[in-house]
């Protein structure tokens, strides 16, 4: 695992794409801080990390697109499935990477936890949380891109499926919130990535919403491994 | 040690590999033969555990490549049809990759220099590998293979895009690993396992057609008794020369290929040597053979042999 792991990881950094993305994340941290907090006086950074989180909708497909298409059409994946690790090697290797650079990503934003426990009252637990939560967040888009990654051969057709899947998830929140049917609002409110997020950004460790976060990623993770397999049982 | 039993592969309806039973003691080196699409990669790829069986099994060493996947391939090089490579790495860095999927933990730099070595990858050693020529990444495809020194090489058409020097290095040095290792290699080129391999396994339309060293086989695939030639004088009057010798069969003209000279292609009846016949008779009548050489057969032919002295009911 840790062999793929590395692996991946330097490929994102050989290739503009670990550059590109975490570009964007700290970019877009950073300036939101600063337009969103330090030049209105507001210590309340929730808006800020709910806005990373559509962005990330937006940006984690970049990272996830080639993770497993690409190896399917290079052929790359014969020297990985005939080395001695199993399939789950393979892929958490690659899921782990691409977190990893997501987690690099955000050391580019210790500006705003620097800013907010010199300049402001409130409370660190709350900071804490909202890392936590974004990470968590991060990890189910991961696995929902990397499983969509390993449908197709095609770099392009993985991006578009998973743009049309994290953004669509952003869609049903959204009108749904607006929505007065309620077994909507309960049901969606339930499976839903974003409403979750909320919890965790006011500095509460949910339970639920932890086994929520985890289970999903774990889900993915599994469902990639069958796909996996299951194109070699073909 | 490769022991393959009744190995079957279906995609849908295609029968791409059917029933195919061999075994593969240590230091022997075995040539897969056969036409593209036979099901030699097919078969290579459950070998190595890339793609499962329908039904039946492949051992190597003794361990089941299905019911123990991990210990089985830690005793398995092997190079497919086309090298998998990343592009985006060097020559060094992709080894280096290698050693760590294989675990291969002690002096690591000396082991990849050695392989570096032996595939003639040193001058290219820091190289990225998208910007190597095909024969080279066909060498970095097979220095992977060799990572971690395992038992079993299974190398699925290795010449592949080399050019002729470089041919004869592979070849030698596939000898050369094949004596203390088991090696099945797959090619469509005839005399390429001739000049490797100690044991032929011809293949086709996923079955095998004959399994025996290159000197048995010889007798079967010998239809080199077809000869070209280019014969100094008029075209009737060779042609009438060439039909007059006894145990000749067919006289085909060729047309005329050099001033006054004509081209024929002849094949004597049964297994019977008719150049001594031919010469005298053509030197009699005054028409000296400017070239005479043996029509090599095409590996088609030599499938329409096997297959016909399988149905001919030839005893094995």
């Amino acid at each position: 695992m840790f062999a793929i792991f590395k692996r991946e990881l330097r490929s994102f950094y050989t290739t503009p794409i670990g550059f590109v993305f975490s570009g964007i994340v700290i970019l877009l941290m950073n300036v939101g801080f600063y337009v969103m907090n330090v030049s209105v006086n507001e210590s309340d950074v929730k808006p800020l990390f709910n806005l990373l989180l559509i962005g990330l909708a937006f940006i984690v497909p970049i990272l996830t697109m080639r993770l497993l298409s690409e190896d399917k059409k290079l052929k790359t994946d014969q020297l990985l499935l005939t080395a001695p690790i199993t399939v789950t090697d393979v892929v958490m290797g690659k899921f782990l990477a691409a977190l990893a650079v997501f987690v690099i990503s955000l050391v580019g934003t210790f500006l705003i936890p620097l800013v907010l426990a010199i300049y402001s009252v409130s409370e660190p637990w709350a900071i804490v949380g909202n890392y936590f939560a974004i990470i968590s967040a991060a990890s189910c888009f991961i696995a929902i891109g990397l499983f969509i990654s390993s449908l197709t051969e095609s770099q392009l057709v993985a991006s578009i499926l998973s743009w049309a899947v994290l953004i669509g998830m952003l869609f049903i929140d959204m009108v749904v919130a607006t929505s007065e049917i309620l077994i909507f609002k309960v049901i969606i409110g339930w499976v839903s990535v974003f409403s979750r997020f909320s919890n965790f950004t006011y500095g509460l460790f949910d339970l639920s919403s932890i086994v929520y976060y985890l289970s999903v990623t774990l889900i993915f993770i599994f469902l990639t491994v069958r796909m996996v397999d299951k194109r070699r049982y073909a | 040690m490769i022991e393959v039993n009744n190995l079957v592969k279906h995609f849908g309806n295609k029968h791409a590999v059917d029933g195919i039973s061999f075994k593969v003691e240590e230091g022997e080196i075995v040539g897969f033969l056969g036409p593209n699409g036979a099901g030699k990669s097919t078969t290579m790829n459950m070998i190595t555990g890339y793609i499962s069986a329908t039904s039946g099994s492949a051992k190597i060493n003794g361990i089941d490549i299905l019911e123990d996947p991990i210990a089985a391939k830690r005793h398995i090089g092997y190079l497919p049809e086309q090298p998998p490579l990343y592009m985006d790495m060097t020559v060094n860095e992709y080894l280096d990759f290698k050693c760590d999927l294989n675990k291969v933990k002690d002096k690591r730099k000396k082991h990849i220099d050695e392989i570096c070595e032996l595939t003639g990858l040193t001058g290219v050693y820091k190289r990225m590998i998208k910007n190597l020529s095909k024969g080279y990444k066909q060498r970095v495809g097979l220095a992977q293979a060799l990572i971690g020194n395992p038992e079993v090489l299974i190398l699925d058409e290795p010449t592949v895009g080399l050019d002729p020097i470089q041919i004869i290095e592979i070849r030698n040095l596939i000898k050369d690993l094949g004596k203390k290792r088991t090696v099945i290699l797959s090619s469509h080129i005839l005399s390429e396992v001739q000049a490797i391999c100690e044991r032929m396994i011809v293949i086709n339309s996923g079955k095998i057609v004959a399994d025996d060293t290159p000197e048995n086989l010889q007798y079967e695939i010998d239809i080199d008794r077809k000869l070209a030639l280019r014969i100094a004088g008029s075209p009737d009057k060779v042609e009438a020369v060439l039909k007059r010798i006894p145990d000749m069969q067919t006289v085909q003209f060729m047309g005329e290929k050099e001033a006054g000279a004509c081209d024929f292609i002849v094949e004597p009846r049964g297994r019977i040597d008719i150049r001594k016949p031919l010469f005298n008779a053509l030197a009699q009548a005054g028409c000296p053979i400017l070239l005479m050489s043996p029509v090599s057969a095409t590996l088609e032919e030599i499938f329409i042999k096997l297959t016909s002295a399988k149905v001919g009911g030839r005893k094995e």
